[in-house]
């Protein structure tokens, strides 16, 4: 049990004194899930109202196809990534395998299913006849949409939970887009996995260590804010 | 004088659901400075009526004309989560009107209706109600030439609804503007109406002021939907009455068998068996005893050639 001690003595003292890879592997990795979140936000949230909301021949597919993404095994959509990014490939002029774009491609496709979906689901579950309130009242397009994602603020925060956890977990899609590059593609949780294999344990405890925190801070923060939207939502004090 | 113009002219218009033709070949014209109420059963098509009179939904035929702009108030109060003077003012927003007209237009509109006190509180915290009155206020708000509602005191327990219907009744009378109101309860197209339109099947069955079509409707289909509950053949005819139109009265010329009693609120209610067809009348509580034989004196009633 000992080196289990170890690994937390050595996280507490590279968080101390600021050790400069972690900081640099922290920051890939915050870069990474926030870019990516975001990436798929913009794409996802248009998506998931066209298919939550949408009149169109191939929604049902389309939803089932997001729903169906949500599961999608990383390694197989890192391997097809990769596969698309290498030289001579369909994607290849883009010079992008092993770059920090190339996984953020990769981690914005995993992340665009669940942002997509659970848009999706959360504006499929809003009361009924609210939408079609708002355009009897004149309310446009846009204007209902932005009423949907309001309204199903809980839900949609909920996706970008999902999305930001699946990036600070990720790991075999960026190795295999990314290379694991130190300062460039390789963020906490594909660190730990180069440390289990040199066998350095207690860095390995570390990085996870510092990895668990984030996550929960970051996805603690949101479900906070996430709770306190629902609580006024429901016109309770919170 | 000339009439009014026409805010929503219908012309033989048809609107199907689901491949289902359920309003067939609808004429009517709303007037500004009028409340026409649209009552029927069940099904009838009222609903879908109305949102193709607004522009919701499609026409598998005919024609609607719209001169000016018309809001309808859906059936469901559905209320965004947040204030109910923010969800006048989203609708106000939708409608297009400047963001600096819209505090002063919602207050005024929940003041209308008696609701100015929710203004601060959030949609969630209001009863069926106090949200009925927030929504009825989004639609008032708007000063739209035609408003459309749809069975605005659905849902609610009696005092609630009596209430609401009665400061609707004020507050919709406005000389700018056409309103159409669906109803199921007579009682309320009496509150509201300056024009009743009974609609059954899909078509629009009669179309006047109240008294007339409730005291004079014009098909058998339409008395029996306005109460004409009893009916007798008669020679060549057949008459149809209310309860109002029938009095036991040991002098009466016709005798009736007391098949059953129901307690109503001022007295009973008594189903009668005649010789030629079938009568109710009230009378006050205990009355007679059912398989007894009274007499029965007619005092109005509308006959049908047969």
């Amino acid at each position: 049990m000992n080196f289990i001690w170890d690994g937390v003595r050595q996280a507490v003292d590279l968080l101390a004194h600021g050790d400069h890879d972690i900081l640099v592997v922290v920051g890939t990795t915050l870069r990474l899930a926030v870019l990516s979140t975001l990436l798929a936000l913009a794409l996802g949230l248009p998506l998931g109202l066209a298919l939550g909301l949408g009149r169109f021949r191939g929604r049902r597919a389309g939803l089932a196809f997001a729903n169906a993404g949500m599961g999608l095994p990383p390694v197989v959509v890192g391997l097809v990534v990769a596969l698309l990014l290498f030289r001579g490939a369909p994607l290849g002029r883009l010079n992008l395998l092993y770059t920090f774009n190339g996984i953020l491609l990769a981690q914005t496709l995993l992340a665009l299913p669940l942002v997509a979906a659970l848009t999706a689901a959360a504006v499929q579950s809003l009361p009924g006849g609210l939408l079609e309130q708002a355009r009897a009242f004149g309310a446009s397009r846009a204007q209902v949409s932005v009423l949907a994602l309001r309204e199903a603020r809980v839900g949609v925060l909920a996706a970008t939970i999902a999305a930001l956890g699946s990036a600070f977990a990720e790991v075999g899609a960026i190795v295999l887009v990314g290379g694991n590059l130190e300062g460039s593609t390789q963020t906490l949780a594909s660190a730990v996995l180069v440390r289990v294999s040199a066998g350095e344990y207690g860095r390995a405890i570390a990085l996870g260590i510092i990895l668990l925190g984030l996550i929960l801070v970051l996805a603690g923060g949101l479900t906070l804010a996430q709770q306190h939207e629902r609580r006024a939502l429901l016109g309770r004090p919170s | 004088m000339t009439a009014p113009e026409a805010v929503v002219r219908a012309r033989d218009a048809g609107v199907a659901r689901a491949g289902v033709e359920v309003v067939r070949g609808v004429d009517l014209d709303l007037r500004r400075g009028e409340v026409v109420v649209l009552i029927g059963p069940n099904g009838a098509g009222k609903s879908t009526l109305l949102q193709a009179l607004a522009g919701l939904l499609a026409l598998t035929r005919g024609a609607i004309e719209r001169h000016g702009r018309v809001a309808a108030v859906l059936q469901a109060p559905a209320l965004a989560r947040r204030p109910a003077r923010a969800n006048v003012e989203a609708a106000l927003a939708w409608w297009g009107v400047p963001r600096a007209q819209r505090r002063e237009r919602a207050l005024a509109a929940l003041g209308a209706i008696g609701a100015r006190g929710l203004a601060d509180r959030p949609a969630g915290a209001l009863s069926g109600g106090e949200a009925r009155r927030v929504h009825l206020a989004r639609g008032l708000a708007l000063e739209a030439d035609g408003l459309l509602l749809d069975e605005p005191f659905a849902g609610l327990d009696a005092p609630t609804r009596a209430e609401l219907l009665y400061d609707a009744a004020s507050a919709l009378r406005d000389e700018r503007r056409a309103t159409l109101v669906v109803v199921h309860d007579r009682a309320e197209a009496w509150a509201l109406a300056d024009r009743v339109l009974v609609m059954l099947e899909g078509r629009v069955a009669a179309d006047g002021p109240p008294a007339a079509v409730f005291a004079h409707p014009p098909s058998p289909e339409v008395a029996a939907f306005v109460g004409f509950t009893g009916r007798l053949e008669e020679p060549g005819a057949v008459r149809l009455l209310r309860p109002q139109d029938v009095a036991l009265d040991d002098d009466g010329p016709l005798r009736a068998r007391v098949v059953r009693l129901v307690p109503v609120e001022d007295g009973v209610r008594v189903e009668l068996r005649l010789e030629h067809g079938r009568l109710v009348a009230t009378a006050p509580a205990p009355g007679p005893s059912p398989g007894a034989e009274v007499r029965v004196r007619l005092t109005g009633g509308v006959s049908f050639p047969r």
